[in-house]
C-alpha cells in the first residue's frame, strides 16, 4: 500500500470538523434569534427610554453569563471524553504484549508502550536515544538470516515514507545484548498535507517461534537420517533375493517398489527441513529440461502408456538437476496420483522468452475453487476430506515451490474441478541456449 | 582369491552382512569392520583394493577413519563413502573420498562402485 489511499485515517478528522461547524452554525442562529426577539420584547415591553437602557445592559450581561456557563460545560465535557479515551487507549496499549513505537515525522520516538520497552529490553525505549537512526543502530538491525539491513528497509523508515508494512521481519539486538527475532508491521498516519505525520508501528517477539522451529526441523532431520539405514537394508535384500532367484518375483518387486515410495517421502522431509535450517546450497549445472523431463518419466514407476512428452529442443537451463528433477517428479506423481480415471498426463517443455517452462496437465479430479489458494502451503492437502484422498504427505508443491524459487524460477497452476489441473514451472534459460 | 579385495566399514550388522552378500555374489573377495578403528586394523593386516566407508559410526567415525588412513597410508586405496546425507557428494568431498553410495542404494550401484576400481566382477 502507498500513499494515495490515505482516505480512511483522514475520515475521522473531517468527521471532526464538520462536527464543529454545525455547533457553530446553531449558535450563531441561536445568538441572531436571541438579539433579534429579546430587542423586539423589551421595546414592546419598557416604555420609558432610560430603563430600557438599563434594561439593554442587563440583557448583555446575562447573554455573556449564558454564553460562558455554556462555553465551559461544552469544554469541560469535550475534554473529560478525550481524557477517558486517552485512558482507555493508554490501557490499551499497556496491556498489549505487542510493543508499539510510534516516531514522528523526523524519526523522534513521541510514543512506545511498556511492552516495546520490554521487547527491547530497555526500561524506556524513549528515553535513552530517542530516535529512530540511533534506535536502529543500537538495535543492530538485521535480515533474519544475519545480513545487515540498511535504514531504508526497515518498516519504521518505509512508514515515514508512506508505506504500509505487514509482517517485516527482522533480527535485532536488545539492550542486554540477546539478539532477538522481530516480525515488525508499521503503518503511516497521514496529516492535513498528505504527507505521513507519524509512523505507528508495531513489533512482535518471535524468538520463541523461531527456536521451536529450528528444533523441530534438526528433529525432522535427524529422523529422516535415521529412516534411510533401515530403508537401505530392506531394499537391498529384496533386489539380493530377486538377483539370486529366491522368493516371489513379484512380492520382492512390491517390497522393493514400497521401499522407493518411503524413501521418497523420506527425502521429502528432509529436503522441507534442510531448507528451513541449513539454507541447501544448489549444485549448479548446465542441463536440458527436456532430457531430465524424459529421464525422470522413465524413472518412474507407472507411466508407461500415460505420460507423454513434447519437447521444444534447446531448453537448457543452469540450476540443481537432482533438485529439479525432484520437482518435476513431483508434479508428475500428483498428476497420476490424482488422476484414478487414468487419462494421459501431458508433460510440455517450451521456451517462453528467456525461460524454459514445464508443465504437466493432467485429466483428473481437479482442484476445488475455494481450496486452490493453499496448494502450495506446506502439509495442505487439497483432497483431505473429500472423495478424491489418494493419500501423500502434502510437502511435495511445497519444497517444490521452494527449489523453483531458489533457482529464480516461478511455479503455478491452472485447475478446474473435475477436469484436471495444469501444473507449470519456470526457469531462467541457461545464458548461452541457443 | 589373494587379489585385492574390499573392506566393508559399516556399523550396522545386518547392512554389513548384506553389503557382503552382494560383493561376494558378485564374485568379489569381502572383509569387514563395524567402526574405523577395527578399520584401520584390517588396513593394517592387509591394505585392501577399496574401501566403502559408513559415515556414521560409534568409536570412530567416517570421517575420523578417512583422516587417519589418508595420515598413515596417503591414498594407498581409494574411498568409497556410503552415506545417508542428503548431499552424499558434498560428504565424499569432505573427506577426500573416491566415490559415493547414496543410502538406500541399488544393488546394482554398490557393484557398479566397486568395480571401478577393482575391475568388472569375477563371477558375471
Amino acid at each position: 500500500m502507498q500513499r494515495g489511499d490515505r482516505d480512511p485515517r483522514s475520515a475521522p478528522v473531517d468527521d471532526t470538523r464538520r462536527g464543529a461547524l454545525w455547533i457553530a452554525l446553531a449558535y450563531a442562529l441561536i445568538g441572531t434569534i436571541w438579539i433579534l426577539l429579546s430587542d423586539r420584547a423589551l421595546e414592546a415591553l419598557v416604555t420609558d427610554g432610560a430603563v430600557r437602557a438599563q434594561a439593554q445592559t442587563v440583557k448583555g450581561w446575562f447573554y455573556v453569563l449564558v454564553t460562558a456557563v455554556l462555553l465551559y460545560l461544552a469544554i469541560a465535557r469535550l475534554r473529560a471524553g478525550l481524557a477517558a479515551r486517552d485512558r482507555r487507549l493508554r490501557a490499551v496499549l499497556d496491556t498489549m504484549l505487542d510493543g508499539v513505537i510510534v516516531f514522528d515525522r523526523c524519526g523522534r520516538i513521541v510514543e512506545a508502550n511498556p511492552a516495546a520497552a520490554e521487547i527491547m529490553g530497555t526500561a524506556d525505549p524513549a528515553l535513552p536515544d530517542g530516535e529512530l537512526s540511533q534506535l536502529l543502530v543500537r538495535s543492530v538491525v538485521r535480515h533474519p538470516d544475519g545480513r545487515p539491513a540498511r535504514p531504508e528497509e526497515t518498516a519504521a523508515w518505509r512508514a515515514l515514507n508512506g508505506e504500509t508494512i505487514d509482517g517485516w521481519e527482522t533480527l535485532v539486538r536488545r539492550a542486554d545484548g540477546r539478539d532477538v527475532f522481530l516480525t515488525v508491521s508499521a503503518v503511516p498516519l497521514v496529516g492535513h498535507g498528505g504527507e505521513p505525520e507519524l509512523a505507528v508501528v508495531a513489533i512482535r517477539d518471535v524468538s520463541e517461534v523461531k527456536r521451536f522451529e529450528a528444533m523441530r526441523e534438526e528433529f525432522l532431520a535427524t529422523a529422516a537420517h535415521e529412516l534411510k539405514t533401515p530403508l537401505a537394508v530392506v531394499k537391498a535384500y529384496a533386489q539380493l533375493m530377486q538377483r539370486r532367484g529366491q522368493g516371489d518375483p513379484s512380492a520382492l518387486s512390491a517390497i522393493t517398489r514400497q521401499t522407493d515410495r518411503l524413501h521418497r517421502i523420506v527425502q521429502q522431509l528432509l529436503e522441507v527441513s534442510r531448507f528451513r535450517v541449513g539454507g541447501g546450497e544448489l549444485r549448479r549445472e548446465r542441463f536440458d529440461l527436456g532430457t531430465l523431463a524424459e529421464e525422470v518419466v522413465a524413472d518412474m514407476p507407472g507411466t508407461r502408456g500415460r505420460v507423454v512428452i513434447a519437447r521444444e529442443p534447446g531448453a537448457a537451463v543452469n540450476g540443481d538437476r537432482e533438485r529439479i528433477g525432484q520437482v518435476v517428479a513431483a508434479l508428475l506423481e500428483n498428476a497420476l496420483r490424482f488422476s484414478p480415471g487414468g487419462g494421459e498426463v501431458e508433460t510440455s517443455i517450451a521456451r517462453l522468452g528467456s525461460d524454459a517452462v514445464l508443465s504437466v496437465r493432467d485429466r483428473g479430479v481437479g482442484i476445488a475453487p475455494e481450496r486452490q489458494a493453499r496448494v502450495f502451503e506446506r502439509f495442505y492437502r487439497a483432497h483431505v476430506g473429500t472423495p478424491e484422498d489418494y493419500g501423500g504427505l502434502g510437502l511435495g508443491l511445497d519444497v517444490s515451490r521452494e527449489i523453483v524459487a531458489r533457482h529464480g524460477g516461478r511455479i503455478w497452476f491452472e485447475s478446474e474441478q473435475g477436469r484436471g489441473s495444469t501444473f507449470s514451472f519456470s526457469l531462467p534459460l541457461a545464458e548461452d541456449a541457443s | 582369491m589373494s587379489g585385492p579385495d574390499v573392506l566393508v566399514v559399516e556399523d550396522d550388522a545386518d547392512l554389513a552382512a548384506l553389503v557382503e552378500m552382494i560383493l561376494a555374489d558378485a564374485g568379489y573377495p569381502v572383509r569387514t569392520a563395524a567402526e574405523g578403528a577395527q578399520a584401520l586394523a584390517r588396513v593394517e593386516e592387509r591394505m585392501p583394493g577399496v574401501i566403502l566407508l559408513d559415515m556414521r559410526m560409534p568409536v570412530m567415525n567416517g570421517w575420523e577413519f578417512a583422516r587417519a588412513f589418508a595420515d598413515r597410508y596417503g591414498r594407498a586405496a581409494p574411498i568409497v563413502v556410503v552415506t545417508a546425507a542428503e548431499n552424499a557428494r558434498a560428504r565424499a568431498e569432505e573427506v577426500g573420498a573416491d566415490g559415493w553410495i547414496e543410502k538406500p542404494f541399488d544393488l546394482q550401484a554398490v557393484i557398479d562402485a566397486v568395480a571401478v576400481h577393482l575391475g568388472p566382477p569375477p563371477a558375471a
